[in-house]
């Protein structure tokens, strides 16, 4: 039930509740009058939403390919899929009594067009013959063609009530009388119009399957599961001389949870002792409940890669050789999260902060960009320390400073290297002169070297501040 | 004294070879004639150096810029803070570094293993408190796989006295900056310099130096030997009368 301008509708009613007469749309003080034990629940679009996103990950067991359809409907795709279930029968099948085992009311249909499929499964479920959709979809009212309600109350003002009869006018004057969208919508029914589906992950051909007999949970049988299908889907790649960057594994659960895992390769493989090596840590994360009936494999990112025979014990080579190093690359990205295993290259900036850009491991970096005369410093802190100074002229260094409680007093210094602020990423006249800053090198009497600054021009009223911002070392 | 000479012959046949100094003075009192290549090393800093890191990470940085033209040099930390223009400065090739953030000591520990193991990691330098002896003894394994060489700066995240182990390490240095001498006449700093001090060496002796970075072929250069009473090898007493 859904509050739509003040009035309380039901929003979605259920079998029981259809058959004593209640429909969507009716408001909810008429319902209860109709039918006193009505149960009534708020509607909650998000909880749906997430429902739905759900079932097609959970989906992803028939096809590598599912679209959603918001609120209540999803595609899936199973060109050259459906062999596996021994037909189109056998797979709509299956999916009616699994959803039916879980308490989900379905209706579905096949059909060559996305656009027919939807009519029938939402007006005549059926699966149509290839070259049938036309004739099946004829009799159906057009709202099946997924128009917007108020294209469809026009044309059903002027009395064209089913897909046919609105088919069978002359189409310059369906064009012109209700729009291109109204065109478009009867051509993708009729499979004239092809119709890009938003898939939840890009279709993949690279996806193995594996279903058991009798469902599996002990750890032992899902990693040695794991390393059956890895090695399957490697050895296609293999056959075609292919690698990929991405795999995912998914645990189908007997009561339609899925439970995903995925690992990332820096560089495109296929070897599928490395692929397993990379998953199993990641299996003690799997809960198998009452036990995993199928496991999926997808690969993603699949390039063309030619992989170098090279023996275990290679010895240090000259160097620079990126698939050497591959391996530990994805060894530490997968444990420790893509974000923590870099290259610092430079970047053209003079901001200290912004002067190292973090690349993946494994892309060649030039460091051309550091100006070497320009000594900086081995740490740098992330936020500037505030310390107190004793520095008599203003524009001098400080001859003491005073840094985590311990003073230190300078015996040389070098300076000022004076980095303004990056105007041209802000508006101009945000630049702020408080913004300057005077770097300086500064070595203590034990010979620490410090890289310090001022904030700021020297102005009397306000003393500027000073800030530690990196150790030499 | 067989049994002595065969373990020498052994260990010989276990070492690779050493990263030499170029001076006589450190190349002497270390093992085949420099730093021990195939095994891992210890650098620890003085005082407020525990939580920065920033001496030991600066010699040690200098040190490896050799090894990193053979192959890729791997850095581990558990805070972000090593800035990579700061280690060009210091002559070190910082496209071949790869650095790495781990979460804690274990995991640092680990990932130190694992990359002194890899094909293709010439030297592997992580951050961390205090390797155990297990710790210490499975990094050695670890180096023995494909000759890489270890390092580990002891760091503390948070000042205070670290806590120091016996460790397996092959040498451990301890450093901490010297004041530099610029060239006379010339204003500002002169080039980084360090007391360097050799507190631990299997097979060889300690010692005590002022290391100076080098523009030359070789990264470091020995300013001066330090006479640490403490550290030279016992004088034996004269008792009068």
């Amino acid at each position: 039930m859904a509050t739509e301008r003040g009035v309380r509708r039901l929003a979605a009613v259920d079998a029981g509740a259809a058959g004593l007469g209640l429909f969507v749309g009716q408001k909810a003080a008429d319902a209860a009058a109709l039918a006193p034990e009505l149960v009534i629940a708020e509607a909650d679009p998000a909880a749906d939403g997430q429902a739905l996103l759900a079932l097609a990950d959970w989906c992803a067991r028939f096809s590598p390919a599912v679209a959603m359809d918001a609120p209540d409907g999803l595609f899936l795709d199973i060109t050259g899929v459906d062999h596996l279930w021994g037909g189109e029968a056998p797979i709509m099948a299956d999916l009616a009594g699994r959803l039916a085992q879980n308490g989900i009311p379905t209706r579905m249909a096949i059909a060559g067009s996305p656009g027919a499929a939807w009519a029938l499964a939402h007006f005549a479920p059926a699966i149509a013959a290839p070259g049938d959709e036309a004739a099946l979809i004829w009799p159906l009212p057009v709202a099946g063609l997924r128009l917007l309600p108020a294209d469809a109350a026009q044309i059903g003002r002027l009395g064209l009530r089913t897909i046919g009869a609105l088919a069978a006018l002359p189409r310059d004057q369906v064009g012109r009388r209700f729009g291109p969208e109204v065109m478009r919508r009867l051509d993708q029914a009729l499979g004239a119009a092809s119709e890009a589906l938003m898939f939840r992950r890009p279709p993949s051909p690279w996806f193995a399957r594996a279903t058991f007999a009798e469902p599996i949970s002990v750890p032992e049988d899902l990693a040695r599961a794991c390393g059956d299908i890895v090695r399957r889907l490697c050895a296609r790649l293999e056959a075609e001389a292919r690698g990929a960057r991405r795999f995912d594994l998914a645990f189908h659960r007997l009561d339609g949870q899925a439970e995903q895992l995925s690992i990332g390769l820096a560089l495109p493989g296929r070897d599928p002792a490395a692929v397993t090596r990379l998953f199993l840590p990641l299996l003690e994360r799997v809960d198998p409940g009452f036990g995993i009936e199928v496991v999926t494999l997808a690969a993603r990112e699949v390039e063309t890669a030619k992989q170098k025979q090279q023996s275990l014990s290679s010895p240090i080579s000259g160097g620079g050789d990126v698939e050497e190093i591959s391996p530990l690359v994805d060894r530490l990205a997968n444990r420790l999260g893509e974000g923590a295993v870099w290259r610092a290259e430079a970047f053209p900036s003079h901001a200290p902060e912004r002067a190292t850009k973090r690349r993946p491991p494994l892309s060649p970096v030039t460091n051309a960009g550091w100006d070497l005369e320009r000594p900086r410093p081995v740490r740098l802190f992330r936020r500037p320390e505030s310390i107190e100074v004793v520095a008599p002229v203003p524009d001098d260094p400080p001859l003491m400073f005073r840094w985590r409680g311990t003073a230190h007093r300078v015996r040389r210094a070098e300076g000022p290297e004076r980095l303004g602020q990056e105007w041209w990423r802000r508006p101009f006249d945000t630049a702020d002169p408080a913004k300057v800053r005077d770097y300086y090198r500064v070595e203590d009497e034990a010979g620490a070297r410090f890289w310090l600054f001022r904030a700021g021009l020297y102005d009397a009223a306000n003393p500027p501040k000073w800030w530690l911002h990196g150790l030499f070392g | 004294m067989a049994v002595r000479a065969r373990l020498a012959v052994l260990e010989g046949a276990a070492r690779r070879s050493a990263l030499s100094f170029g001076d006589a003075r450190v190349d002497g009192r270390l093992p085949g004639g420099g730093l021990p290549l195939g095994r891992w090393h210890e650098a620890v800093g003085e005082g407020m150096e525990i939580e920065t890191a920033a001496a030991a990470s600066a010699f040690v940085a200098a040190l490896t810029a050799p090894l990193a033209e053979r192959g890729e040099v791997v850095w581990i930390m558990r805070r972000e803070d090593l800035y990579a223009p700061g280690l060009a400065g210091l002559g070190f090739p910082a496209e071949r570094l790869i650095q790495v953030c781990v979460r804690d000591e274990a995991e640092a520990l680990g990932t130190l293993e694992d990359a002194l193991g890899a094909a293709g990691v010439v030297a592997a330098i992580g951050e961390a408190e205090s390797p155990d002896l297990i710790a210490g003894r499975r990094l050695q394994l670890a180096c023995e796989r494909h000759g890489a060489t270890g390092f580990v700066i002891r760091r503390r995240l948070f000042a205070g006295e670290a806590r120091q182990k016996g460790s397996a390490a092959a040498t451990r240095w301890r450093v901490a900056p010297a004041p530099s001498e610029p060239a006379l006449g010339e204003p500002g700093l002169g080039a980084p310099r360090w007391r360097v001090t050799l507190e631990r060496c299997q097979g060889g002796r300690p010692g005590a130096w002022i290391m100076e970075k080098s523009d030359g072929p070789l990264p470091l250069r020995v300013v001066a030997e330090l006479g640490d009473r403490q550290l030279d090898s016992p004088q034996p007493f004269h008792l009068a009368g």
